[in-house]
């Protein structure tokens, strides 16, 4: 499983990464391996508020169903829309292609919180 | 993410990791094969079976519709009536008729309760030769067919290796020509590695195809054989959206407690011409008064899975129940299947709204099947 060292994680399985005061996020490449086919991603609205460990939204594979969560409370300031026609994006580029949002968080310590890519990959595993 | 929260209607739950290390579930004679081939195996009416292997559902999914798969289907049950008494206890407990077909063909035939014709199990009975019946049960079923039957439960003495899509046959004959030439509902002999082997035209993906019964012995070489002719390996996942997508019904979703033949909209398999079998009383009240639900496709207007326990919405009543829901990989939108209440009296192309998780899914009824093999929609990968 690919665990880039520069993204930060959850052990929701979400990456994240904080550029230019925003902080991007995803499924893990564990996440869609688990999950199979991606068929659907019910997307957050840009402007939604959130609260860390929120729900941000729904990702659904042929088998299954599973909740997005927020890995930073803020406010939602952009979707990758491309993913309503093409989810499938998550599968086959879940770090690049494939990422969900980004949230304009309230407290940027927040991020640096999260898990390192070492903790991740322990985490997965264990 | 949360833990993948399984759909009741989906093949498998996603800790496949695990699943090879369980202990107490029932062993493919192919299992080696799916774990060199690295499939996911999940658990499956007590067996542990592929889910999917590296390529992924849909394209096993595409690759039945446009070319060829092959499904490991060894957990389907097999129980051998035999002698001079099988016909006439088949003909008395199954609800269609033997006499409409002979020996060296099969059959589609449902068992029901006897006290409220509910469908104990929908099996396939392949009539092998003039006193020989394999009766194929769904996997957890297998004892509650047998008790009703008898005969011998010979499922560990063998593998199914079900080869389903358009070019399933051409490809089949270049290894095992008498097994391809097998027609539609048809049962026959073939010799693999000098193993006796049966096959018949039948399968559960609505596509044209053959199925083949081997000795567990000589079961992986047949199915390696079949891959090295460019059949794709298949597992449950695509094996459930393809019948769902040709509107097939799965015991325990579209049949079980509660749900009759008629409500299925399976009343031709029920021979009401042959005397009586079991269920016959409760089904007749049934037939005369009208189901009080029946089966209807529905089709949403996006790609959102539909899944089963979903309420159906018509105006502000709720008019009925998801019985099993996906995604159509060939339509790209959630479809499912309903038992709806036939005095909602809507027509198929009526708006009705889906309550899925607490949300509304916009959606239509729709004919079933989704999709038919032969057509544009099926087809559109081969051109």
């Amino acid at each position: 499983m690919v665990v880039p060292c520069e993204l930060r994680y959850t052990s929701d399985h979400e990456w994240s990464r904080f550029h230019e005061g925003r902080v991007r996020m995803g499924i893990t490449d564990y996440a869609q391996d688990a999950l199979g086919d991606i068929v659907f991603v019910l997307l957050p609205e840009v402007g939604s508020r959130v609260e860390q460990g929120g729900v941000l939204g729904e990702v659904e594979s042929t088998k299954s169903v599973s909740e997005i969560y927020a890995p930073v409370a803020g406010e939602v300031v952009a979707i990758n829309g491309s993913l309503a026609d093409a989810p499938e994006k998550l599968n086959s580029d879940p770090y690049g292609e494939g990422w969900i949002c980004e949230i304009s968080p309230v407290d940027s310590d927040a991020y640096s919180g999260l898990l390192d890519a070492a903790s991740y990959e322990q985490l997965i595993s264990g | 993410m949360s833990a993948p929260e399984r759909s009741p209607a989906s093949a498998g739950a996603p800790d496949h990791a695990d699943a090879a290390r369980r202990t107490g579930f029932r062993r493919s004679p192919l299992e080696a094969e799916h774990v060199t081939l690295g499939a996911k195996l999940v658990e499956f009416g007590g067996w542990l079976m592929p889910l999917a292997y590296p390529r992924g559902t849909l394209v096993e999914h595409r690759a039945c519709r446009s070319a060829a798969v092959a499904f490991d289907v060894s957990h389907l049950g097999t129980v051998r009536v035999e002698g001079d008494g099988a016909f006439n206890t088949l003909q008395r407990v199954l609800t269609n008729d033997l006499r409409k077909i002979g020996p060296g063909r099969a059959q589609y035939t449902h068992l029901l309760d006897d006290a409220d014709a509910s469908v104990v199990d929908d099996l396939i009975v392949w009539w092998t030769a003039e006193e020989i019946f394999d009766v194929m049960p769904n996997a957890s079923n297998t004892s509650r067919v047998r008790e009703a039957i008898g005969g011998t439960d010979t499922t560990a003495t063998r593998a199914v290796v079900a080869l389903q899509g358009p070019q399933a046959r051409r490809l089949l004959s270049r290894i095992a020509p008498d097994a391809a030439c097998v027609p539609r509902f048809a049962v026959g002999s073939f010799t693999w590695e000098g193993a006796s082997c049966t096959a018949a035209g039948t399968g559960y993906t609505g596509e044209d195809g053959v199925e083949c019964a081997l000795p567990v012995e000589v079961a992986g070489s047949f199915w390696r054989a079949v891959l090295e002719t460019g059949v794709v390996p298949a597992g449950l996942g695509a094996r459930d959206t393809l019948r769902l997508e040709a509107g097939l019904p799965l015991h325990g979703h579209e049949l079980g407690p509660g749900i009759t033949s008629l409500q299925a909209k399976l009343g031709w398999v029920v021979s009401w011409d042959k005397g009586d079998f079991r269920g016959r009383r409760a089904l007749e009240h049934e037939r005369r008064t009208g189901p009080s639900r029946i089966l209807r496709g529905i089709v949403a207007e996006g790609r959102q899975p539909l899944r089963d326990g979903g309420l159906v919405h018509h105006g502000a009543q709720i008019v009925g129940t998801v019985t099993s829901g996906n995604f159509s990989p060939v339509l790209e939108r959630g479809i499912a299947m309903a038992l709806v209440a036939t005095g909602a009296r809507i027509e198929d192309g009526d708006e009705v709204v889906l309550e899925l998780r607490s949300r509304p899914v916009p959606a239509r009824l729709a004919e079933l099947p989704f999709v038919r093999p032969g057509t544009s929609a099926s087809r559109a990968e081969v051109a």
